[in-house]
């Protein structure tokens, strides 16, 4: 299990995955951000699951998680997600 | 529009989160009015944001020496810790078309509350967004709202006199742990009614004060009502999942 936190300009996301050949096999995003509605952060870590652990990668499925779901995270910005998840990628 | 305004109760957390919820869901389902209530924790409690992780944020060893409930709330943001004879809560529960539909804006409304609440007790103080009132540029209450089925609940805490040390034994904060260094240092950045006034107000003067500043900010007129027998028997149910192990470690 690898496991890191960043720090966005307000809020921790704190990131726990495990890596198979690559690509993200399981992961738990938790933290003290804010995710409106609430239980977008289940699809969020579902569309993260099978992803190549690239920034591209990365920054392409939680693009795709926000235009599906129109979920809203006051400021915590795309980038903030794959910063902390590339942090526990390399951690 | 006139809001309902509940007397201040004294609760333990479980009971609390549910009645929060009951209200949102039924004022969701036209059965309950607009509502702002004010609340004390009993014990005193740690809450946690919806999102974050139990064992990472708690220390739940220190908890339990201290007789401390944990639990998780159904709103954002981070983990808290509520002292009952420090702490005032509060929350409101409207229709989201009755505010801003911006988050922030909405968050500035009702947070508008305080500020006018802390004048009245004679502190000058500023929203800061996401989610913060500070007072001389410390934060003296966070706040917390989610949106469902078409209704908003935020609660919120009023920071009069909590014990701060305890407060840093029980969050897991950073390996710097509980130094007076570090405790100096949140000194730096959180105060509390107390400290700012140089006295001890009575929760019913501030419970007074920020229920005028909420109607101020708000703009709406208050009737004082009670629980309805709906609510409580709805908060009844709701109360177990609160309480369970399940829901405590779901992150």
């Amino acid at each position: 299990m690898k496991f890191a936190e960043f720090k966005a300009p307000k809020g921790v996301i704190k990131v726990e995955l495990e890596l198979t050949d690559d690509k993200i096999s399981r992961i738990m995003l938790s933290g003290d951000f804010f995710m409106y509605p609430e239980d977008a952060i289940e699809e969020l870590e579902q569309s993260l699951n099978g992803v190549k652990a690239d920034r591209d990668s990365l920054l392409a499925a939680v693009q795709r998680f926000y235009s599906s779901t129109g979920a809203q995270t006051p400021m915590i910005e795309l980038e903030h997600w794959v910063e902390a998840i590339l942090r526990a990628v390399g951690g | 529009m006139e809001w309902r305004l509940l007397p201040l109760r004294v609760d333990d957390a479980f009971v609390s989160m549910a009645i929060d919820e009951a209200l949102l869901r039924l004022n969701a389902e036209g059965k309950s009015p607009n509502t702002i209530r004010f609340w004390r924790w009993l014990p005193s409690t740690v809450s946690l944001g919806c999102f974050q992780s139990v064992e990472r944020e708690v220390d739940l060893e220190v908890a339990k020496r201290y007789g401390v409930d944990i639990v998780r709330r159904i709103t954002g943001g981070g983990a808290v810790f509520h002292d009952h004879d420090g702490e005032l809560t509060y929350s409101v529960v409207c229709r989201q078309s009755d505010l801003p539909s911006d988050i922030i804006e909405s968050y500035k409304l009702i947070c508008g509350g305080l500020v006018r609440g802390f004048e009245r007790l004679s502190l000058r103080a500023e929203f800061k967004p996401v989610n913060d009132v500070l007072v001389n540029g410390k934060k003296i209450s966070g706040n917390a709202q989610t949106r469902r089925w078409g209704s908003v609940l935020q609660h919120g805490t009023v920071l009069i006199a909590p014990d701060v040390r305890q407060m840093f034994e029980l969050l897991k904060v950073s390996p710097e742990k509980i130094s007076d260094k570090f405790i100096a240092s949140v000194f730096e950045r959180v105060t509390t009614v107390e400290r700012e006034l140089g006295s001890m107000p009575s929760f019913e003067e501030v419970y007074e004060a920020m229920s005028c500043g909420f109607e101020e900010s708000l703009g709406v007129g208050f009737f004082e009502g009670e629980l309805t027998s709906e609510e409580l028997e709805l908060a009844e149910k709701l109360r177990p999942r609160y309480a369970s192990e399940e829901w405590l470690r779901k992150r």
